[in-house]
């Protein structure tokens, strides 16, 4: 079952990827886009990364695409006509690209010296007690133990950096005040 | 819960001593009631309020960071589970940010009194920037140097682009945040590269948590060769020549110090470099002093090539801000070689700490009369604007000529002191080649800080239909410039004044 389903969303990841490279319209592009980002979140999920998962769909496919819609309506981009295939860059950028694929795969796969596989240190639900640091974990509950022992005053400071750009974005774009004395 | 989770995850808790970074906590206070405080107080009255409760807050936040450092022992302590650790020379920069801060609150008022900007944030974005560089220094962990760092950067791409009514401080802010993030993220890269390769648990050391500086120093040790603890150092030591403006990451510089309002090229100037340079030295002897007869070659040269470039670039510059920053290039150039002495001689810590007080003591002098004279076209300020100074503003000039004497280096200055203990500092590591080439830097650098000087003194008298009507120049300005000469010349004449050198 799960080997059906990793099939069915990495190729809908693949064909959507392929399908937001060459739309000439950019608003099928970011669909297409939100389409991969979401098919990579179930990936995520047939891993058991929930946390992982979540986070790609509200961030990447929620916040960052709309950004993208926004700024396409507010840029209001023309359909490009033009054929990809007939600009030079674009093709010669594509060619090299398939080349480093190909280099890539036959030295992975037909090449004597396979890629390093790690060993993995097994997945736990939560951390015990060994006295080194929290071990490798995927679920939500231990992100949150770690940041609030552990990364408190990182944790703390990340909160500063969001205000000081908050407040930048305020000051930056605000319309100037008239003169007050 | 289970008791045993508890158990493991008080652990961590312990060692959160909210207490040692009291002063930091009160700065992020202080910035956040300023934003309160504009939010409830009349318009009128908090005009003037408000720059009084930013600089007398972090005197006040000063004076207890004072007294605590002097009760402090003198052994390294660690805090957080290891995420900042706090020594002697932390002490010191701590009380050199909030110095900074608070010279950089007052050439604010300076500056914002001749523009019609929003007032408040730029004081609680200074104090946000003084904070997280006080603990930027004390950081001993790679997330807490992230972190610490990027709060800093975010809050400076701000302030550069400030005064958004001028294209040349937009086109600085944009080309800040550009190249910033551009060096935040090979930084990054380089961190994660480190925090990959050991982490790998084939090889020798490898831990668990290996962004901890302590941890990763093990790891280093033992595996020097390793092909990407190499790479790794190398793009983190790029990450943090980016800030401090070394030379193959240095075109940013001139253009960002020109289009930046005045105080906060002051800020760029002398804080972020000064920051840069601790975590640098910090890195260098902490986690990557396992590799430094791979590194040391490399920072030798960049070394050279900064003092090299900083000076003969500068020569033929008008523009007095981007003098500034081309001879600051320079400025980091010497404290490089600094740096790479104190991997050898250990008191080479304290000439660059001193060096970096003399620096801060000289280029605020010369950046508050640049402030005052400026008119509301702040990135236009060429050296013709200061032809006759002597004549029209005699205390201005003084004051100038001081802290220009003191950034070339002149004896009696303290400037001049600070360059000595450098170059003792170098010549005692062995790094005469480096010192050879300071020295040619040094005697460039006077030409230009003295063709700025006699611009002043003996410069064309200016035609008067442009005179710029004179800020009402205060007692308190007085005073603080005044203050500013005096230490330079008290550092001069006795170095012991700063208790810096053991």
């Amino acid at each position: 079952m799960i080997d059906i389903l990793f099939y069915v969303f990495a190729a809908s990841v693949l064909i959507s990827a392929f399908v937001m490279v060459i739309s000439p319209n950019a608003v099928n592009c970011a669909m297409a886009m939100i389409v991969s980002f979401v098919g990579t979140a179930a990936l995520f999920v047939l891993l058991e990364a929930y946390f992982l998962a979540i986070l790609q769909v509200l961030v990447y496919a929620g916040a960052v695409m709309v950004l993208f819609l926004f700024i396409i309506m507010l840029l209001d981009v023309d359909k490009s006509e033009k054929s990809y295939l007939k600009d030079k860059m674009t093709l010669g950028a594509s060619i090299i690209g398939f080349g480093l694929i190909v280099v890539l795969v036959c030295s992975a796969f037909l090449g004597g010296n396979h890629l390093p596989e790690p060993s993995l240190l097994p997945v736990m639900e939560n951390p015990t007690g060994e006295g080194v640091g929290i071990p490798f974990t995927t679920s939500t509950k231990s992100f949150g133990y770690s940041l609030f022992t552990k990364y408190m005053l990182p944790f703390q400071v990340a909160g500063f950096l969001l205000l000081a750009a908050m407040i930048g974005v305020i000051v930056v774009s605000k319309k100037n005040e008239p003169e007050q004395g | 819960m289970n008791d045993l989770l508890a158990e493991f995850l008080r652990g961590f808790t312990a060692t959160n001593e909210w207490t040692v970074i009291i002063p930091e906590i009160m700065l992020a206070i202080l910035a956040l009631g300023m934003l309160g405080a504009e939010m409830v107080l009349p318009k009128k009255s908090a005009q003037s309020l408000i720059p009084r409760l930013a600089m007398w807050g972090q005197a006040l936040i000063l004076v207890i960071l004072v007294t605590a450092g002097c009760s402090y022992g003198g052994d390294v302590k660690s805090y957080f589970s290891g995420m900042i650790e706090q020594t002697d020379v932390t002490h010191m920069m701590r009380a050199f940010f909030l110095v900074c801060s608070i010279l950089v609150c007052y050439l604010g008022q300076i500056y914002l009194s001749k523009q019609t900007l929003a007032k408040t944030e730029f004081y609680h974005l200074v104090i946000i920037i003084a904070a997280a560089m006080m603990l930027l220094v004390q950081s001993a962990h790679f997330v807490m140097l992230f972190v610490a760092l990027e709060t800093v950067t975010v809050a400076f791409y701000v302030l550069v682009a400030y005064c958004r009514n001028n294209s040349l401080s937009l086109e600085a802010g944009l080309k800040y945040l550009v190249l910033g993030a551009l060096s935040s993220g090979i930084l990054l890269f380089g961190i994660v590269l480190l925090y990959g390769v050991a982490g790998n648990p084939e090889l020798a050391g490898s831990s668990h948590d290996s962004l901890a500086y302590g941890e990763l120093a093990h790891f280093i040790n033992l595996n020097a060769d390793n092909l990407l603890v190499k790479v790794g150092a190398l793009l983190v030591i790029a990450g943090v020549c980016f800030k401090i403006g070394a030379v193959p990451f240095q075109i940013w510089v001139p253009d960002v110090y020109q289009g930046a309002p005045t105080p906060v090229t002051a800020y760029l100037a002398v804080a972020s470099k000064a920051a840069g340079f601790i975590v640098l030295l910090k890195l260098l002897t902490g986690p990557l002093a396992g590799l430094s007869e791979f590194l040391v070659p490399v920072l030798s040269v960049i070394a050279a090539v900064t003092i090299l470039f900083g000076n003969i670039t500068a020569v033929t510059q008008r523009n007095v801000k981007r003098l500034m920053g081309l001879s600051g290039i320079a400025h980091a150039g010497y404290l490089l070689v600094g740096v790479i002495a104190a991997l050898t001689i250990d008191w080479a810590v304290y000439a660059v700490i001193f060096y970096l007080v003399t620096y801060l003591l000289a280029s605020f002098a010369v950046f508050g009369v640049m402030a005052h004279l400026a008119n509301s076209a702040d990135a236009n300020q060429e050296l013709e604007h200061y032809q006759d100074l002597a004549r029209r503003r005699p205390f201005l000039s003084g004051i100038l000529a001081c802290g220009l004497g003191s950034l070339a280096g002149i004896p009696p200055l303290g400037g001049f002191i600070g360059k000595l203990f450098l170059f003792v500092a170098a010549f005692q590591a062995g790094l005469y080649g480096l010192l050879a080439v300071s020295v040619i830097g040094v005697v460039i650098s006077i030409y230009y800080y003295f063709g700025w000087i006699r611009e002043c003194y003996f410069g064309a008298q200016l035609a008067e239909t442009e005179t710029v009507e004179p800020v009402p120049f205060l007692s308190a300005d007085r005073l603080m410039l005044g203050a500013l000469v005096v230490g330079t010349v008290a550092i001069g004449l006795v170095p012991a004044v700063l208790p810096i050198i053991p």
